[in-house]
């Protein structure tokens, strides 16, 4: 563990603050990112998006534009793309085998061809906190804004899709814009963190907060609230564990988070002695 | 005054199930503001011919016209989903958790009449209440009570698919009284007797195909 001295010196540095502030960006949008992941029940679109990830990366490699950037550019149009096959009855599930074997064939193949060192691309797959840059800050500053603001603006008709996505598109709600914009969000959203986590390990950011909000809200407003609580604590916890005890962050952060989450999953069930009122029994005349 | 309702014509409607034909060369008007019970064993074809209407089951052959309208882009699609308020028979609790006072604002339509209804049907007290902790027939009087709001908000269908399967039968009666006073038009799959003789019309499916029952 390191001394007081150490840590404040630590603080002071440049890229530390800039990690700090990556990751407190981070666990505003990219919990509620994780909320809409659950809420759609698409865990494999974002296995599919790392693999995306890794395409855009060596692409990024292969013309000598930044990587971070191609895998983001690579995600939100494979986000887009896949969107139509959210109204199949199939769901998206078979697209996002033939997606990820896809992706991962060609960007090996891509390395291969580039003649460039495999073990750069998949170095950008583990992420590296402390190497954040102004574009990743933007890029998780961009989703703290958005993904908040769509989910205030929009409420009413996210909450009804996430919950049915039939009843939602009798309802009127435009379930097909809706599922493109969620979808292309996410997509960026894994590569906007892998500067942070690593696109391995963007879990701790999105999938974690997101599960323990689960268990502790009851509506989408409620959850959204609690994803994005519990996203700051772990990240605040992890980010400060792993300066006190000189670990690698993004591990830690994923411990902290999933410790959270089951820690959350151990509470006992809330009993809402209100819902079980009759009219009549609430009535204080009666 | 309730809008009147709008009329529905149905063609030769072919719906397939995979190799199952659930739905074979359907031929059915229905006259504006008229209350129309569509009775049937299960898998008869009912839910499919009620979704086809909705665009929630492409059909292999034949239209569907409501109001005059064959739905043809995502446009008409639009303005059909705002002219027709379904009760679904699959009355998912859904995945994610959702409030019943969410549920009854859905689509932002009619929301203020929909709670009328919710208190006049018994439910208003559990507008704070997910969705998943309801009886199956406290749900299905939330969904009579959401579907009176978008009648309120100017749905000239009503298409109720099993809307008092799980009601006991007071609530039956109840929520029967509701849905065909409503003044639009209504087609409601049931397995009700006395909610599909309260119809101006009975029609049977079996195999899919339909027939008029005296």
């Amino acid at each position: 563990m390191i001394d007081a001295d150490t840590l404040a010196a630590l603080l002071a540095m440049p890229a530390v603050q800039r990690a700090a502030l990556g990751l407190f960006l981070g666990a505003v949008g990219l919990p509620l990112v994780g909320v809409v992941i659950v809420g759609l029940d698409i865990m494999p679109v974002r296995f599919a998006m790392m693999h995306v990830a890794l395409l855009g990366i060596a692409v990024g490699l292969l013309t000598g534009a930044d990587p971070t950037l191609c895998a983001l550019v690579a995600c939100a149009c494979a986000g887009a793309a896949v969107s139509p096959l959210a109204d199949r009855p199939g769901g998206l599930s078979g697209g996002m085998g033939l997606l990820m074997s896809l992706a991962m064939a060609a960007a090996l193949l891509l390395i291969a061809v580039s003649g460039t060192n495999a073990a750069s691309a998949f170095a950008l797959l583990w992420g590296s906190i402390l190497s954040v840059r102004t574009v990743d800050l933007v890029i998780l500053g961009c989703l703290a804004v958005l993904v908040p603001g769509l989910l205030v603006r929009f409420r009413r008709q996210l909450a009804l899709l996430l919950h049915d996505r039939e009843l939602a598109l009798v309802s009127g709600v435009r379930v097909r814009w809706f599922t493109l914009v969620l979808l292309v969000i996410v997509a960026v959203a894994v590569a906007g963190a892998i500067r942070l986590t690593g696109a391995l390990l963007v879990d701790a950011l999105t999938i974690l907060p997101a599960l323990a909000a689960r268990r502790l809200g009851s509506s989408l407003t409620s959850i959204a609230a609690w994803a994005v609580v519990c996203g700051l604590v772990s990240t605040a916890v992890g980010f400060a564990l792993a300066l006190l005890l000189d670990l690698p962050p993004g591990p830690v952060l994923v411990l902290t988070a999933g410790l959270l989450a089951v820690a959350a999953h151990l509470l006992p069930e809330r009993t809402h002695r209100a819902w079980h009122r009759t009219p009549h029994s609430s009535d204080p005349s009666s | 005054m309730p809008p009147p309702g709008a009329g529905i014509r149905i063609e030769s409607l072919t719906c397939d199930h995979g190799p199952v034909r659930a739905v074979d060369g359907v031929d059915l008007d229905i006259r504006a503001g008229s209350r129309v019970a569509l009775v049937g064993t299960n898998g008869s074809g009912k839910s499919t011919l009620v979704r086809a209407v909705l665009g929630l089951h492409r059909p292999s052959r034949g239209t569907v016209a409501v109001d005059g309208h064959v739905a043809r882009t995502a446009r008409d699609w639009a303005r059909r989903r705002r002219e027709c308020a379904w009760i679904p028979q699959r009355q998912s609790a859904g995945s994610f958790p959702l409030l019943v006072r969410e549920l009854l604002d859905g689509g932002g339509r009619g929301t203020e009449s929909a709670r009328d209804a919710a208190a006049d049907l018994g439910v208003g007290h559990l507008l704070d209440r997910p969705v998943a902790t309801l009886s199956g027939g406290q749900l299905q009087r939330v969904h009579l009570a959401r579907v009176i709001g978008r009648v309120a908000a100017g749905a000239g269908v009503v298409l109720a698919d099993e809307p008092t399967a799980a009601l006991d039968f007071d609530a039956r009666r109840d929520a029967a009284r509701h849905l065909l006073c409503l003044g639009v038009t209504t087609l409601v799959v049931t397995h009700d007797p006395d909610l599909a003789a309260d119809c101006d019309r009975r029609l049977e499916m079996a195999a899919g195909r339909l027939r008029e029952v005296a």
